[in-house]
């Protein structure tokens, strides 16, 4: 198999964008090329303690987007009032930039570096009972920034940006969403100048609900596809709790007490 | 002795180093080592804030309590990771710790951490 | 959304054409990706048109917009071992980089 990228150099752990969208600069940054043991290490104890049933792969992924989010987004305004006013999701369907103005986010006067041209393309995609879409950079770390803020660092990671569209459903699993077979998955590559972000479906157990309780659960990782919106689950909670799915024996002992 | 060998021995915390993880911290393929050669200007490695979530998902599952888990951390940042940078130092007494309570076994550690390899590297 | 500016390279293709990713040399920089070149797909949208990325980062001012289009994969196609009937992946071409399927 081709390796996914031919672009030679990547972008991780950096913040910016592809280079055209700094108007000069058009390569983006490079990145550290080999896989260490340490990175493995990281992974191979999360999944262990996974399949120890000490926590979920959800519960990891919530944790890491409490860790990186400040609040919500943007992009959790337009989800909720695309959910609960049809001709505002008409609008963000056929135009989204000009959907954005109307929740008060201008894509030409975006905050960060970047040039308005290069900004006025974003697609919203709308998720289905039978469509899940997720987004990538396979090129670097393209990404919705006016909506969504800075990307978050496995968006930027090689090992995410070259998996995610070989291996998708894989990627979504480590990610804690398993999605049946019957429903199609999308990967989208935000590969030129258009960006992307989901519309997921709006989950049971909302009825009635007001925008603001809404968009309350539209998090981060929801609008990127990697994760499915919840009723009890919202971005600003103060931290994550869950309790082990099977508890430890000697819990509460002196570290090495095990022996 | 210093003071965190000390307390070490107090807790009872194992400072016998692991094999696997010595090897690591020997090779020495920190972030801080990396990151200048390939010009790559991000002080921390990808995968530290994925470490902080596994650290807070041991913790609120009672599995391996902060204040435990950062004591022993310290005690043995002070002595067999001593000169290894934070990220690295961190990651390694999560797994040694790990390792010494029963929560992973250094075969399966190790059989894991080959089979994660192959998938990053998978074409 | 579209682009009607009507000052480039002609746009040739349709939502619902069957194209095939070209397999040109990289000359210079390219945001098509190894992984899609010499595969079929599907023009799922016009987007906009717009200097193409060899010609945008080298500044190159002479140079004409062209259309642009996001082309839908099936995974089957581009993975020949892809385990799942209908999944999808979308990316995003320069007309030069399509041509049109002749069958």
């Amino acid at each position: 198999m081709q390796q996914p990228h031919d672009h030679d150099h990547g972008d991780h752990g950096h913040e910016h964008d592809h280079g055209h969208d700094h108007g000069h600069d058009h390569r983006a940054a490079p990145m550290v090329e080999e896989i260490t043991d340490f990175e493995v290490l990281e992974i191979a104890v999360r999944e262990l303690a996974i399949e120890k049933g000490l926590f979920t792969a959800e519960d990891h992924r919530v944790f890491t987007e409490w860790a990186e989010q400040i609040g919500p987004a943007a992009g959790s305004r337009l989800v909720a009032k695309a959910w609960v006013d049809p001709a505002f999701k008409a609008r963000v369907l056929s135009d989204a930039v000009a959907a954005c103005a109307e929740i008060g986010v201008d894509w030409k006067e975006p905050t960060g570096s970047g040039t308005p041209s290069d900004y006025m393309n974003l697609r919203v995609l709308e998720d289905t009972p039978t469509l899940h879409h997720v987004i990538v950079c396979t090129l670097c770390s393209c990404y919705p920034r006016p909506l969504l803020g800075h990307s978050p660092y496995w968006y930027r990671s090689p090992n995410y940006r070259r998996r995610l569209v070989r291996w998708p459903r894989q990627v979504l699993t480590e990610f804690g969403l398993n999605l049946p077979s019957n429903v199609e998955i999308r990967v989208e590559d935000s590969n030129q100048k258009c960006r992307f972000m989901v519309l997921p479906l709006r989950p049971a157990g909302t009825d009635g609900w007001t925008e603001q309780r809404l968009a309350e659960i539209v998090t981060r990782d929801v609008m990127i596809g990697v994760a499915l919106p919840r009723a009890d689950r919202k971005s600003d909670d103060v931290r994550p709790v869950h309790k082990a799915r099977r508890p430890v024996e000697h819990a509460g002992q002196p570290v090495a007490a095990a022996q | 002795m210093n003071p965190a060998a000390a307390a070490a021995v107090q807790d009872g915390t194992d400072l016998a180093s692991v094999p696997l993880l010595e090897a690591m911290r020997v090779e020495g393929k920190t972030w801080e080592n990396l990151a200048p050669r390939y010009g790559v200007s991000n002080p921390d490695p990808p995968w530290k804030v994925g470490l902080h979530a596994t650290c807070e998902c041991l913790a609120v599952g009672d599995t391996l309590p902060a204040l435990e888990r950062r004591r022993a951390e310290d005690q043995l940042g002070e002595t067999i990771y001593r000169g290894t940078p934070a990220p690295e130092q961190q990651l390694l007494a999560l797994a040694h710790i790990m390792l010494r309570r029963g929560l992973l076994s250094e075969d399966a550690l190790a059989e894991r951490m080959a089979v994660v390899r192959s998938r990053l590297e998978a074409r | 959304m579209e682009n009607t500016k009507a000052t480039g390279v002609p746009a040739r293709f349709n939502v619902g054409d069957r194209v095939r990713v070209k397999e040109l040399p990289n000359l210079f920089y390219t945001r098509t990706q190894m992984f899609v070149r010499g595969v079929s797909g599907t023009i799922a949208e016009r987007t906009y048109e717009d200097l193409i990325p060899e010609d945008d980062a080298w500044n190159r001012d002479s140079a004409q917009p062209e259309q642009f289009y996001i082309v839908r994969f099936r995974q089957k196609d581009l993975w020949e071992d892809y385990p799942f009937e209908g999944d999808t992946l979308q990316s995003e071409f320069p007309d030069r980089w399509l041509e049109p399927i002749s069958d």
